[in-house]
């Protein structure tokens, strides 16, 4: 429909460089795909609220949070997979440009998550976890590959279990072995190593101190001083000891939303359309 | 200079290309001047670009056919061809039963007629064509009147073109013309009334039907071209850009157009049934759908100085625009804003954005595309539209009690999306009065759903923020805030025993046991000693404690325990504790709740019917008037089955694609092999049968590796087509329980609200119906000081609410009824005889019975 005003090239205009093929391979694999970028967003955005945006596209397989690779905290950006490609389109058609948590997002499709495709994903490793097949086998839960979401990485605690396994996994299996593993290389990589010092270095970060899922309720106190939301937001909200809270709380911690670009090699990486565009 | 590719596309328009100029004669005279130039070396692309223009911007017909018209002039035969190929691509779209695209075919017919390009009599015969068609539709002997929608659609084709070309038919071909509009009237006798029941926005619970005096789509398409007939074909809202070139355009050769065809009448089944009548209506009204149901939502001053077929043009043109521009954000509002017509109609389009967020059974895109226009029109006219949509949603709220359930929560979703788009500034206070009202009045209960969905995508003390300045009361109304309710939390009054086993659990998986060892655990030291309750209780209460910190952390502990769960709730009984727990987990957290669950079930971890029991459980069913958390799980429930076969559908259409390629490549491979061995060869001097050993080699093992895809594909086909056998199976299974429930579940209550077979409204017994008089008296003014009034109209009609609270319950639960099977209708169908046999007996109430066949449209007869 309304081909007049599309752009027949647009779907690519960017490459992401570490997509293993060509560039008619990636325009073939973005076609197809039923997972989309997500960018813009608030480092405080959480999971749930994405959740209830994109499901308005259709139901979601999976969401995964893009993380700062320093702080293993939410930088700006996530994937959201769908079941079937029509959602994925109308994700990308009327999602992108509108508003998620004051900042206009902007929605993708992107080339990751496809399983068995050509560039050799394993044995339809992800398709494992499908949930609700109709041929569904009682032996499939325990035949899980244990795999591990990034996500979890920014806890302590159960994140750090987590965490080992990740290692633990990438030393026997190849990235290309399922759907997490074909993730990590557009992820953040794994700093497992330097994580351990550099949460010694940001001891007082608050969102290394509390429950993440508390995140909510501190929002109020969160910085709302963002200079890029919205002015009539930052005026309407009066709470200067809230703002407080922040400073004394907060100021510590390396504002992620600040971040420099290309502070590392690393960084670009873990946001791939940084890169690409 | 611009390019003619821009000049055709931008033609009408205020753009660069035209200057500043938007008239539309040197807009033609400009883009003729060029497009003549280019004929000679670009007449192949220039012809399908322009065939383009006209489909997907057909509110600029006129503009084309004109163009067309004087290129007539100068190249007969390149008109000759676009005729042609017009005619092929209305042929192709009957076929197809494309009915955008034929409308908009016909539409073009009648201006390449109004601009001299065609034989006026050939437009007549392809009006006859269609009529005939129709009328032998829904003639009982010859036809099969179950497909009127069919027939329907074709009239409003033929009466569609009139407002673009009545008047130079009228002029032309008199006597015909008149012919056709006699012969639609004829058709108008024999058809049947369409009644709205079932998919009309505003509910109407009444046992006698009340839209018989209404006119349907087609009647009220018909009066209005009626009017315009009597008026001398005259109206403003269509450009008649021809006109002004009509002393050249004589001149030009009109050109015949070949006769058309329409498709055959679907045969009527062999043993027809009210079932397989019903079903073969049902699928012939989702193939010609009705386009668009007016919501008449504004009061009549906002729209009286527009004429009724003025408002069909707009309609036209404001439906065509959101159907071909979808995915052009851009350009689709601009167009909107900017429609050739010589008054204002923000009202009529916001009425009609509306009409299609909420149409019945779905509309063309999601919600959510509808969402974006809005969106995009209020920041287009920020000085206008804004107040128009506030305008639209006091209505709509004003008649919420009203409002089809479905319909209801689609409005609940845009409006709280549309809100956060805009910092969540809405006048809360207009509607503060909602805490006066009981728990389940309607009102309220919106206000509530919208604030819980706004939370949703922003969060708890946001929302708090934007109401607390004007309506702090509000407060009320939010939900709690989601934090997770860990049953062994509090140190006060928690069980002790239950708690270190939970702390027991909690560090075994903070050790990285894997499942095998928790359930032995379980197994020999937890079951044995406190029973299955505890057990499950503790269990579940540790996974999802641990799995409660984003969706995410969920999924996981999902994916790695699922076992242990799996294991411990391995029936229906138990499946339904689990889910208890995970309510209780997250009673704070209706959005939690409804995750966890869903994702319990996409795990197999519960089952469809687990969730429908639960969900009918007496303590559910008693919120189902004060709050949409239940329906929400049990809505979950049911598009999850029925996704999981759309896909399985999916997949075995693609299989099968591949199972004739398959069989393809290996008889291919067969026969090369066959004709290579009978090929005689000379090997050491001597004739040997076959080629020589190396190829033959290499062909046997093609044609046994191709036979072996091919078996395997046709396996992978048989497999999937048993898979989805058992699917619909379940699926039976599932809407079979779904109605038992509802019919249990509704007896006693419908028993106990009833009086003489109509639900009773209030103490005093008036019945239950709302005065339709009310919200055209409506002042929805909000441009100066409206809000104030439109407040105490509200206000009217919050006082106004008397319902009592079982009366509130019984039309609620019914509205879902109506809602849900309507919203599955096609998957229901497949199961009538069933449902006829097992559950909708003779003593079945019939008001459920009436709230299952309008879901499904289903023609009620008997009693």
């Amino acid at each position: 429909m309304a081909s007049l005003f599309k752009d027949p090239n647009k779907i690519s205009a960017y490459r992401d460089k570490r997509f293993p093929g060509n560039q008619e391979e990636f325009e073939q694999t973005l076609l197809k795909s039923t997972t989309v970028y997500v960018g813009n967003m608030s480092f405080y955005t959480t999971e749930e609220q994405a959740y209830e945006l994109f499901s308005r596209a259709g139901e979601i397989k999976k969401i995964t949070m893009g993380l700062d690779k320093n702080t293993k905290t939410p930088c700006g950006f996530c994937f959201v997979m769908y079941y079937s490609r029509e959602d994925t389109e109308d994700a990308v058609k009327y999602i992108s440009g509108t508003i998620l948590d004051d900042r206009p997002i902007r929605v993708d499709f992107d080339w990751g998550f496809q399983e068995g495709r050509q560039w050799g994903r394993g044995r339809s490793g992800g398709q494992v976890r499908d949930e609700y097949r109709t041929d569904y086998d009682p032996d499939i839960l325990s035949n899980l590959l244990v795999y591990v979401v990034l996500n979890l990485s920014y806890e302590g605690g159960y994140g750090k279990l987590v965490q080992k396994e990740i290692e633990a996994q990438r030393q026997l299996v190849d990235y290309n072995a399922g759907s997490l593993g074909s993730f990590h290389p557009i992820m953040p990589p794994p700093q497992y190593g330097r994580r351990h010092e550099r949460n010694q270095g940001y001891g007082g970060s608050r969102r290394h101190g509390r429950d993440f899922h508390h995140r909510k309720r501190y929002r109020d106190d969160d910085h709302r001083d963002d200079d890029r939301r919205a002015p009539e937001m930052s005026r309407r909200i009066p709470d200067h000891e809230s703002r407080r809270d922040f400073d004394q709380d907060s100021r510590p911690e390396k504002n992620p939303r600040f971040r420099e670009r290309g502070d590392s090699e690393e960084d670009d990486e873990g946001d791939h359309h940084r890169r690409r565009r | 200079m611009s390019s003619w590719r821009t000049l055709v596309l931008r033609i009408g328009e205020k753009c660069t290309e035209y200057g500043a100029n938007i008239d539309f004669k040197d807009h033609l005279e400009t883009c003729f001047g060029v497009v003549r130039r280019e004929l000679e070396h670009s007449s192949d692309d220039i012809l399908p670009f322009l065939l383009q223009c006209a489909e997907e911007l057909p509110h600029k017909i006129p503009l084309y056919g004109t163009l067309v018209g004087l290129l007539n002039l100068e190249n007969e035969e390149f008109v000759r061809e676009v005729v042609e190929k017009t005619q092929t691509n209305l042929q192709d779209a009957l076929y197809t039963g494309s009915c955008n695209k034929t409308r908009v075919l016909l539409r073009f017919l009648t201006a390449l007629m109004c601009s001299k390009v065609l034989q006026p009599s050939s437009l007549i015969v392809v009006f006859e064509t269609l009529l005939s068609s129709a009328a032998t539709t829904v003639d009982e002997d010859k036809g099969n009147p179950s497909w009127q929608a069919r027939a329907d659609f074709y009239i409003t084709c033929i009466l569609s073109c009139l407002p673009w070309g009545g008047a130079e038919l009228v002029e032309q071909v008199s006597e015909e013309i008149d012919r056709v509009l006699v012969g639609i009237e004829a058709y108008m006798s024999i058809r049947s009334h369409v009644s709205d029941t079932g998919l009309s926005a505003f509910e109407d619970f009444d046992v006698n039907d009340k839209s018989h005096g209404e006119k349907d789509f087609l009647e009220d398409l018909w009066s209005r071209i009626q009017d315009l007939s009597s008026s001398g074909w005259k109206l403003e809202s269509v450009p008649r850009p021809h006109l002004s070139f009509e002393p050249q355009l004589v001149g030009g050769k009109a050109h015949d157009l070949a006769p058309i065809n329409c498709p055959e009448q679907p045969d009527s089944p062999a043993a027809p049934s009210d079932i397989s009548r019903g079903r073969e209506k049902y699928e012939a009204e989702l193939k010609y759908p009705q386009r668009i149901r007016r919501l008449n939502i504004f009061p009549a001053s906002k729209l009286e100085d527009i004429k009724p077929i003025d408002r069909f043009v707009v309609e036209e043109y404001l439906l065509d625009v959101l159907f071909f521009l979808n995915g052009c954000r851009k350009e689709g509002a601009s167009y909107m804003v900017g429609l050739p017509v010589p008054f204002r109609y923000e009202y009529l389009m916001a009425e009609t954005i509306f009409s299609q967020l909420l149409l019945l059974p779905q509309p063309p895109f999601r919600p959510l595309y509808y969402t974006l226009v809005i969106i995009d029109l209020c920041k287009a006219l920020p000085g206008a539209f804004p107040a128009v949509v506030a305008g639209a949603v006091r209505a709509l709220f004003n008649k919420i009690a009203d409002l089809d359930m479905e319909c209801r929560t689609r409005l609940i979703l845009w409006f709280a999306h549309h809100l956060s788009n805009f910092q969540f500034i809405w006048p809360w206070e207009e509607w503060a009065y909602v805490l006066e009202l009981p728990k389940w009045a309607p009102q309220r209960v919106f206000v509530q759903e919208v604030l819980e969905r706004e939370i949703r995508l922003s969060y708890w003390e946001k929302i708090k923020q934007s109401i607390i300045e004007n309506a702090p009361t509000l407060e009320e109304l939010l939900p709690p805030k989601g934090l997770p309710n860990f049953r062994y939390t509090a140190e006060d009054g928690r069980d002790e025993t239950e708690h270190s086993l939970s702390v027991e659990l909690k560090g075994m998986v903070k050790g990285r046991l894997a499942s095998k060892e928790i359930i032995s655990w379980i197994d020999e030291n937890v079951l044995p000693t406190h029973g299955l309750d505890v057990t499950l209780r503790v269990v579940i209460q540790a996974l999802l404690d641990i799995g409660s910190k984003s969706f995410t952390h969920l999924v996981t502990v999902l994916e790695r325990y699922g076992q242990v769960i799996s294991r411990l709730c391995n029936d229906q009984d138990k499946q339904v504790m689990l889910i208890d727990e995970v309510s209780y987990y997250w009673k704070n957290n209706t959005q939690m709740t409804a995750v966890a669950i869903d994702r319990m079930m996409g795990y197999r971890l519960i089952s469809n019917l687990a969730i429908v029991r639960w969900v009918f459980s007496q303590s559910n069913a008693n919120q189902f008037h004060i709050s949409d958390r239940p329906w929400e799980i049990l809505l979950n429930a049911v598009s999850k089955t029925y996704n999981r076969i759309t896909d399985l559908r999916k997949e075995i259409s693609f299989l099968k694609n591949d199972v004739l390629l398959a069989e393809k490549a290996s008889s291919k491979a067969r026969e090369e092999l066959e004709v290579a061995e009978s090929k005689i060869t000379l090997m050491d001097g001597e004739p040997v049968v076959g080629e020589n050993p190396g190829k033959m080699n290499r062909l046997r093992t093609r044609a046994e590796k191709s036979k072996q895809e091919e078996a395997s594909t046709r396996e992978s086909l048989e497999a999937k087509e048993a898979l989805l056998a058992r699917a619909i199976n379940e699926n039976e299974a599932l809407f079979l329980a779904l109605y038992k429930s509802f019919s249990n579940v509704l007896a006693e209550p419908l028993h106990d609200a009833c009086v003489d077979g109509i639900l009773q409204s209030s103490e005093k017994g008036d019945e239950m119906a709302i005065d339709p008089d009310d919200s055209s008296a409506m002042d929805l003014d909000t441009e100066n000081g409206g809000s104030k009034k439109s407040h105490s109209n509200g206000k009217k009609g919050g006082d106004s609410y008397n319902m009592k609270e079982n009366v509130q319950w019984c039309l609620t639960t019914l509205a879902y009824v109506k809602s849900i099977t309507r919203r599955f209708a096609s998957e229901i169908w497949p199961h009538a005889e069933k449902l006829d046999a097992e559950i909708l007996t003779e003593d079945m109430h019939p008001l459920l019975r009436k709230a299952i066949y309008s879901g499904l449209r289903r023609p009620t007869t008997g009693p």
